[in-house]
């Protein structure tokens, strides 16, 4: 499963110095060899695959998805656009094996969902989930909210702090480690939520309006960021967002209506 | 941040919720540890008749409410004494008497004044009395001590007024705290003449003390042999009663302590409800959910059982230092007593935790981020 890793093989092999503590910054600069080949020869090259997926609630009353298809490349970085209420965030529940589709088909990473032997390990090692509202524990501080998603992860204990440390140090909130959630802005709260979902070193990561409480600075910054994980690790980004200036940082933007895709914008 | 410290860190964070937990536990495990505590110094302190004497066993009657209430007659103690194997036994009729507030149940020997260094007892000052004197007794020197007599002076005991004649020591402090009289006297204000309660029996060499105990009981299904504390139990029907009311009390307390428990863990389930969700979608396994919560169970049962222990000391040392009870209530800190605690508080709380941690762990995750 070491492929799926876009970023702990980076960190564990080349920048966790003999005492243990990496290099600063050095993670995100340094390319993972691994996960490119992997792109590079095709295999698998398809990290999503969503067939004919309807989603109904209320027995029927409400259908969420409608026969929806989508096919995501490995390592590409798409935007998902469309009227409130016709089923983005359903979409990424079900992505995130969060729930299941009333009937077709969803693949990730070559794992066909409704048969996951483990769902809580495919959430922790496969996926980096950003909800639309951000989910923070209010108890704990930001550090904290980071270090609780890699418990029960192969990370060794030592060097979960300091992954988590540099984690928020890359979303521009290391002098922020200590508040909790109440204590911080929407828009530190988003980022600390983006930390946490990268915290396992995900090969695909799934974010729900990622920029809705940011400012345009913190906004482009968030944008950069995927564009490097996408960039060097080749980590597999789905971003839902209403705004059109927002959804141009992704490489493919797809329109959503009433449950399904509509035609591709973009390239 | 280790899983420790977030299982402390939630814990702190019901500061209220954690304390009345604890606490609930702490009572629970107070009134077991009271009830053991107690019950086994009453067994204990009973148990200590058996032992004033050197004996390999000791025979009394079977089925008595008390152990002092056994009798055996002339023809009995002369049928043992003549059992096989059998090297002496010694008759002694015991009984307990109201001396004063300090001493509500003072114990007073009857032994032949020739049995006395085969039971094992040394004067210590004066004499022994003489072999059917009415009016002298021996006193034992913690007895002696206690309430302060010496050799000479008067002792209001066994109906009369005697004359310490003398002060032994048998070297078990339960028999020192006693008096000793001729065993015609004791049987003749008794009005048993020629009876005894226990008889102090010590194997010959060269036979096995079971197989004279079997002979003797074989022969006389009356009766029944004491070797150890826990046949002296079975012997003594207030003891058993006891133990039972013990043990249900114990039952009793974990169950409305698992009950209590199982409340408040309902009431935190409900209310960390979009945490568990939480923790589930961002991979957390269902067994380390409920793991979670069983842990934050456990640290505060362990935390309300050293609490429990350290009330049931206070509650015993009160209740000894109430008058109406003084000298009756006898505490034995026995190691199982401590562990019967511990169990209490760990059983109530794994049985209340049980079913909110397994609910907790079975959440589905998106209703449990959407609960308000
Ligand atoms: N648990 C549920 N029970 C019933 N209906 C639901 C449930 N979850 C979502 N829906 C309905 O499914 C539809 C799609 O919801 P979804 O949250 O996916 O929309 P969205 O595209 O994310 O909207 P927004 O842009 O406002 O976040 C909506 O009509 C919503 O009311
Ligand atoms: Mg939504």
């Amino acid at each position: 499963m070491n492929e799926h890793h876009a970023i702990a093989p980076t960190l564990s092999s080349q920048d966790i110095e003999p005492t243990g503590i990496p290099v600063q910054g050095g993670h995100i600069s340094a390319l993972t060899s691994e996960s490119r080949s992997n792109v590079e020869k095709g295999y698998a090259s398809l990290a999503i695959e969503v067939i004919g997926v309807t989603k109904e609630f209320d027995g029927g009353a409400v259908r969420a998805l409608n026969g929806m298809d989508l096919r995501v490349e490995r390592g590409e970085f798409i935007a998902i656009m469309g009227p409130s209420g016709c089923g983005k965030s359903t979409l990424l529940h079900l992505l995130a094996a969060l729930d299941s589709p009333t009937s077709g088909t969803i693949r990730v990473e070559g794992q066909d969902l409704s048969h996951l032997p483990d769902p809580s390990r495919y959430r922790r090692q496969t996926i980096g989930l950003v909800f639309q509202l951000h989910n923070l524990l209010p108890r704990l501080s930001a550090l904290a909210n980071i270090e609780v998603a890699m418990m029960g992860s192969h990370r060794p204990h030592r060097e979960r702090t300091v992954w988590a440390r540099q984690l928020l140090s890359e979303l521009d909130l290391a002098d922020r480690e200590r508040r909790h959630p109440p204590q911080l802005s929407g828009g530190e709260r988003q980022r600390v939520a983006i930390a946490r979902a990268l915290a396992n070193d995900p090969p695909v990561l799934l974010v729900d309006e990622p920029t809705g409480n940011l400012d345009s600075d913190a906004s482009a910054n968030v944008l950069a960021l995927f564009a490097r994980l996408q960039r060097e690790y080749g980590v597999t980004t789905v971003m839902v967002t209403h705004d059109p200036a927002v959804a141009q940082a992704a490489g493919r933007i797809l329109q959503m209506r009433d449950g399904r895709i509509g035609d591709p914008i973009g390239a | 941040m280790s899983t420790i410290v977030l299982l402390l860190s939630n814990i702190w964070a019901k500061k209220a919720r954690s304390f009345g937990l604890a606490f609930a536990v702490a009572l629970a495990v107070m009134t077991v540890v009271v009830l053991t505590v107690v019950s086994s110094g009453l067994e204990s302190s009973a148990a200590a008749i058996l032992k004033i004497g050197k004996s390999d066993f000791t025979v009394a009657q079977k089925n008595v409410s008390d152990v002092l209430f056994s009798y055996l007659d002339t023809h009995q103690l002369a049928e043992v004494r003549a059992t096989k194997g059998v090297a002496n036994a010694v008759g002694a009729l015991i009984e307990t008497e109201r001396i004063n507030a300090a001493n509500p149940l003072f114990l007073e020997i009857g032994l032949p004044l020739d049995e006395l260094t085969p039971f094992g007892v040394h004067v210590l000052a004066g004499r022994p009395y003489s072999a059917n004197a009415t009016h002298e007794v021996m006193l034992g020197w913690r007895a002696a001590e206690d309430m302060g007599l010496h050799v000479g002076d008067g002792f209001y005991a066994n109906g009369t007024k005697n004359t310490i004649v003398g002060i032994y020591s048998t070297g078990i402090s339960f028999g020192d705290l006693g008096a000793i009289f001729p065993l015609s006297a004791v049987q003749a204000y008794n009005r048993v003449p020629g009876a005894v309660t226990l008889v102090f029996v010590k194997v010959a060499p060269g036979y096995r003390i079971g197989e004279v105990e079997k002979r003797i009981t074989y022969a006389h299904p009356e009766l029944t042999t004491i070797r150890t504390v826990t046949q002296f139990g079975r012997a003594d029907r207030n003891l058993v009663f006891l133990k039972a009311a013990a043990t249900g009390s114990t039952i009793l307390a974990v169950v409305i302590g698992a009950i209590v428990v199982g409340n408040t863990m309902m009431l935190s389930l409900f209310e960390r409800t979009r945490e568990f969700g939480l923790l589930r979608a961002i991979g957390w396994t269902r067994t380390r959910v409920v793991s979670l919560l069983l842990g934050e169970g456990m640290v505060l049962a362990v935390v309300g059982a050293a609490v429990g222990v350290g009330l049931s000391y206070l509650v015993t040392s009160i209740l000894q230092a109430l008058p109406q009870l003084a000298g009756v209530l006898h505490s034995n800190y026995t190691s199982e007593a401590f562990w019967r605690g511990l169990y209490t508080g760990l059983g109530m709380t794994i049985l209340g935790t049980l079913y909110p941690a397994l609910r907790a762990g079975f959440l589905a995750p998106l209703q449990a981020l959407s609960h308000e």
